[in-house]
């Protein structure tokens, strides 16, 4: 009897829980130079009363963001979409998945982790035809493709993951006004930058600010700057085996990569607060030094998403840039960039998950975000007159003068390396231990998984 | 407002629900074997074997239900790589040869001999010195106080203690390392230091604990016999021998049991570690290294499960110890 | 004579070491209270210790923008305050960044460019062009400050409204409410029942249950969420309660048993002698009887089900309308990680409620405790 007051209670916290407002939208439909007949043809689905849960890593103001987006999709289609973000998402996605109440869909920062999942069987896969799509409308489609392919419970291969925004990884911020009071150039090859480096250092400045710090991801950060690195010293080859553990992890090529980093982030003179402090502060606070006054630093290497952490007000193209992280001149490697992107999956299969995957392709889904900030995208069907900022148009720039594009490497390792002992390796590392002990450590994990 | 309605009809019917169980079970009982008639004395006791049961019946079922149930499918679990397949003993064959797991238990060690004892200590300390002074009642309340806050809260509290401010980020404005340079001395990052590290973590547990540790000791302490006391003080003993050599050996069995509990606590520490450090640093304890392979990256229940099996291995003698007690108590 | 002057330097003595021991207990609840109601910059420049003396710090302040002068004689003047508020007083400037504090108010510092700048000591700046000026990019101004202590509510207001904090206090009452009485219910019952009624095993069941004591939670929650999610509760509030009860359910039948057992006896028996059934004695004698055992259960289980994050997010959805405090701070930490301000109010709503439930209880509190752990001491 408890047990049917219970189900009847539940009932009760349901049509509460229904009880929904819709957003508004953020662009009136029709105006601007958006593709609105993209928008239209949604409204031929009718998913009225149908309930969609999204669950991903996004908070704060990128979650308005993906807010606005899914907005849309609901004015169109009737359904009803929640989107919940989680700073834990790593961890969330596994317990729900694990114990059988997934969300719908799974928005993972790590293709690592969605192939893990799709391996258990807990990933829907996408319609074949998705993969064809991909490949004709995603600019380097194949690559994409390759990216969101995994290997499913009984080991056939299929299509899982769908890539929606990108983030170029190759970049170093700067304050350009700082760089003109002290005199300084934007270094072009990666042996100006390192003599660039010493010369405010020799000037009683400090040239960078790096910090590792996020949280329960600790290290990551420093896995972003060894792959650059990486591809700055080896080849693209030998970063794709290097991936896949076919180039071992305590490699001399990789050890000289992890060095490399060193080289700046082990260098007192090099780094605000010295190298102690590197490991312990917050990869959000650590732009910060780049606005203070004096200036804590000159530089400071992240990806395209770090302007949300920006002190407020602070104008991208004016009171803060960014150029290329530079390629060495001697080594004939070209200009590599590293990337990411986020892989939307199917965690729960349901009408509403599928139409929202299918909402995903259409360029309006990609518009929306692009007109408001810091969204990148592959896909070729786009209007990019909609993009209000420049600097985006100059990461693209970035994207398109790439002789190499490579995806981040340590979320294509298993995710107890990529999002496990690579992470903690470098923050060892960071703190002062050797690079091939840290390296060889890390393989002996990689062989205990295997 | 709908959401506070749903809270507050649950409460109803919970306690509705809870308070009919055992009133109806027990009239039904009454029914099926009445006190009277031909079968009065037999009926009787028949319900009164019954009846405990009735009492104790959805206790045992919870029990049994969250805790004693997961106890064995973890147990199972254990025998099982990531897959799902059987594999014997291998995960804690694996266990053996794991840098990560033997600086956890190392850890841990360290954790379980520092913590209970510097709590206890500071307990004691503080119980002795409360017990004689008028506000004393005052200065307990404070020291208490911290039992009250999460440990998320508290790591947030920490935070602005332990931080750190390289020498061209400012001044210090964490309490730690402005006192080490009022002093003269070179700011710290107090968290990444070697070894020194995973004390800086126990202090936050320590500040917790000791007022758990004082309030139980200070009632300890009030209730041995005055007339050992006062005979001490005719035969002239300081305030210190009393409380070392006749308070002290009074309440041993009291200090093992405040000892033995924060012993407990510790062992599951998981929420400082993970808040502060996350294990990096050399801080790992067996908690939070389970909850990295059960849920981070590639999630591994086997493996996992192993270490949740080793906790278990390790709080068993406090539950034996505890147990005994329990069972000496009884008699 | 020498007795009584030792025995009051004695008491000194303590006095001041209970004094210096609250001290240390309390300094670090104390500087999160008053870095609550500090703003960013403050927090984030300087200790909190220093919270009642002015701060000094260095700001940079953009100009007006040159397309903005206005002609005076015969040069083009742009002018303003460098102070948002009004209030401060500068006490040096400069116009790179490498030079910060070049100058002392008042003087006048020439730009590479020929224009001419000068900042006073009230924050009033004007800048002096000999050409009209264009650009929409004003001058940098480097500015050193002392700005007067100060302290805001801005914190709290953010937490409690922006940042769904009010929300989130009302889920972590919605949970803690009800997984705080249930147990207390079935633990008294089973309580009783081992603690005066005769049956089989009694004494193996409190051992079992002694030793539930120690087992770690973690090995509950996958086979209990998948538990949940086949008999149909998923995730959700009415899973997080049950999941509570069980976890708090050993500590309530122990605490409640050996407080039971503790009583007199004689009452019972004689109650049992004039025909009273064992569901009368429980509700009219044992019960209130044990009200101090039972206030002290609940206050720890409150503290405890409040204070939980654990638990929270494995059982809780991870909507807006599930989000427990201990969840939206971790939450916090990690979306304005930098935020300390935000932080700070944050923790500080959150422990509030249990400091409160805990500072008017707590007499309830140390007598369970006692019950527990100190028994016939």
């Amino acid at each position: 009897m408890k047990h049917v007051m219970y189900a009847s209670a539940a009932a009760l916290a349901l049509t509460a829980g229904m009880a929904h407002a819709e957003g508004e939208l953020k662009f009136a439909p029709g105006e601007g130079a958006f593709s609105w007949d993209s928008f239209e043809a949604l409204k031929s689905m009718d998913l009225s009363g149908e309930k969609v849960s999204i669950l991903g890593p996004w908070l704060g103001p990128d979650k308005e963001l993906i807010e606005s987006v899914v907005h849309y999709f609901e004015d169109a289609t009737g359904a009803d979409v929640e989107y919940s973000g989680s700073d834990s998402f790593e961890q969330q996605i596994v317990i729900d998945s694990e114990a059988g109440s997934p969300p719908n869909i799974a928005i993972f920062p790590q293709p690592g982790l969605a192939a893990d999942l799709a391996s258990k069987g807990l990933l829907a896969p996408l319609p074949a035809e998705t993969a064809d799509w991909v490949r004709d409308n995603y600019a380097a489609g194949q690559s994409w493709v390759d990216l969101g392919t995994y290997a499913g419970a009984d080991g056939t291969e299929a299509l899982y993951g769908f890539f929606y925004k990108v983030d170029v990884k190759s970049l170093v911020w700067y304050v350009p006004e700082n760089f003109e009071d002290a005199g300084y150039e934007v270094p072009q090859t990666m042996e100006e930058l390192k003599a660039l480096t010493e010369q405010i250092a020799a000037d009683g400045e400090v040239p960078w600010c790096i910090g590792l710090g996020s949280g329960g991801a600790t290290g990551w950060p420093a896995t972003d700057w060894v792959e650059d690195m990486m591809l700055r010293i080896n080849t693209p080859e030998d970063y794709d085996a290097w991936t896949r553990n076919e180039l071992p992890f305590d490699d001399p090529k990789v050890v000289a990569a992890i060095e490399e980093f060193g080289a700046f982030a082990r260098n007192d003179a090099y780094v605000s607060g010295g190298a102690g402090a590197v490991a312990t502060t917050d990869f959000r606070d650590s732009p910060q030094g780049l606005f203070a006054s004096p200036p804590q630093c000159y530089m400071h290497r992240q990806a395209s998403f770090i302007p949300t952490f920006f002190p407020e007000g602070t104008e991208v193209g004016v009171d803060a840039d960014f150029f290329y992280f530079p390629a060495y001149a001697e080594k004939d490697l070209g200009k590599p960039v590293l990337g990411a992107g986020t892989v939307w999956g199917i965690t729960s299969d349901s009408k509403g998950a599928q139409a929202f995957m299918e909402f995903l392709k259409s360029p309006i889904a990609h518009e929306i975000w692009m007109a408001q900030k810091g969204f990148l995208t592959p896909h070729k069907g786009v209007n990019t007159e909609v993009y209000t900022d420049p600097t985006v148009a100059k990461m693209n720039d970035i994207l398109l003068n790439a002789d190499t594009f490579r995806f981040d490497g340590s979320d294509l390792m298993p995710g107890a390396i990529g999002t496990g002992v690579f992470w903690t390796g470098m923050v060892d590392y960071a703190g002062g231990k050797d690079a091939g002990e840290v390296a060889a450590s890390i393989q002996s994990t990689w062989d205990s998984i295997k | 407002m709908d959401q506070l309605l749903f809270a507050v009809s649950t409460i109803i019917v919970g306690v509705f629900g809870c308070v009919a169980y055992f009133y109806f079970s027990n009239i039904i009982l009454d029914r099926v074997y009445p006190a009277s008639g031909p079968n009065a004395g037999a009926n009787i006791n028949k319900a009164n074997a019954i009846r405990p049961w009735l009492f104790v019946l959805p206790a045992l079922l919870v029990l049994g239900l969250y805790l004693v149930y997961p106890v064995f499918s973890t147990f199972f679990l254990s025998m099982r790589d990531a897959r799902g397949t059987f594999v014997g003993a291998d995960n804690y064959t694996w266990l053996a040869g794991d840098d990560k797991f033997r600086e956890s238990l190392g850890n841990n060690l360290l954790w379980l001999v520092i913590v209970p004892a510097a709590s206890t200590f500071f307990g004691l300390v503080a119980a002795g010195l409360t017990d004689r002074i008028k506000w004393g009642s005052v200065a307990q309340s404070l020291i208490f106080m911290p039992m009250a806050i999460s440990f998320v809260g508290a790591s947030v509290i920490w935070k602005f203690i332990y931080d750190y401010r390289g020498e061209n980020q400012g001044e210090q404005i964490g309490l730690l390392n402005a006192m080490v340079e009022a002093m003269g001395g070179t700011a710290q990052t107090w968290i990444t230091l070697p070894f020194w590290n995973n004390i800086f973590l126990m202090i936050i547990l320590i500040w917790i604990q000791t007022g758990f540790a004082m309030v139980i000791l200070s009632a300890a302490l009030k209730g041995i016999s005055e007339e050992t006391i006062e005979a001490a003080y005719l035969d002239g003993a300081t305030p210190l021998q009393i409380f070392f050599k006749i308070k002290i050996p009074q309440i041993w069995g009291t200090i093992a049991v405040v000892w033995t509990t924060i012993t407990v606590t510790v062992l599951k520490v998981f929420d400082i570690v993970f808040a502060m450090t996350n294990g990096q640093w050399g801080t790992q304890v067996l908690a939070n290294l389970m909850y990295d392979w059960m849920f981070r990256g590639t999630p591994d229940f086997g493996r996992g499960s192993a270490i949740v099996m080793v906790i278990m291995l390790l709080v068993t003698p406090v539950m034996i110890w505890n147990i005994s007690n329990a069972h000496k108590e009884n008699r | 004579m020498e007795m009584a002057g030792t025995k009051s330097r004695l008491t000194w003595a303590v006095n001041l070491a209970v004094g210096f021991l609250v001290l240390l207990w309390i300094i670090p609840t104390f500087g999160l209270l008053i870095s609550s109601f500090r703003d960013r910059d403050a927090i984030s420049t300087s200790g909190w210790w220093t919270a009642l003396s002015a701060s000094e710090q260095n700001v940079i302040v953009r100009a007006d923008v040159p397309d903005n002068a206005v002609q005076e004689g015969q040069v083009w003047v742009v002018s303003g305050n460098v102070f948002d508020s009004g209030a401060g007083d500068v006490t040096a400037f400069g116009i790179t960044s490498r030079a910060p504090e070049a100058f002392a108010p008042g003087e006048v510092a020439v730009h590479a460019n020929g224009h001419e700048i000068t900042v006073g000591a009230n924050g009033d700046y004007r800048i002096a062009y000999a050409e009209q000026p264009s650009g929409s990019r004003g001058q940098r101004l480097f500015v050193r400050a002392e700005s007067p202590p100060s302290f805001t509510l801005d914190n709290y207001r953010e937490v409690l409204f922006a940042e769904g904090m009010g929300k989130a206090l009302l889920n972590t009452l919605t949970v803690t409410i009800p997984a705080t009485i249930i147990p207390i219910l079935v633990a008294a019952f089973a309580a009783y029942a081992l603690a005066w009624m005769e049956m089989p095993g009694r004494a193996l069941l409190i051992a079992g249950i002694v030793g539930l004591l120690v087992v770690p939670l973690q090995v509950a929650f996958i086979p209990l969420l998948k538990l949940h999610n086949n008999i149909g509760i998923g995730k959700g509030y009415i899973g997080i309660w049950l999941a509570h009860t069980g976890f708090g359910l050993p500590l309530a039948v122990f605490l409640l048993r050996n407080y039971m057992a503790g009583l007199p006896g004689e009452i019972i028996e004689s109650a049992r002698v004039d025909g009273a059934s064992d569901f009368a004695i429980f509700r009219k004698i044992i019960l209130p009887l044990s009200f101090p055992a039972l206030a002290s259960f609940a206050i720890f289980q409150f503290l405890w089900v409040w204070n939980d994050l654990l638990v929270a997010k494995v059982f809780l959805g991870t909507g807006e309308d599930q989000v427990v405090m201990t969840g939206r701070i971790v939450d916090l930490l990690g979306s304005r990680g930098g935020d300390w301000e935000i932080l700070a109010a944050s923790a500080f709503v959150s422990i509030a409620v249990p400091i409160a439930v805990f500072f008017s209880l707590q007499r309830y509190l140390v007598r369970g405790l006692l019950a527990g752990s100190v028994k016939g001491g």
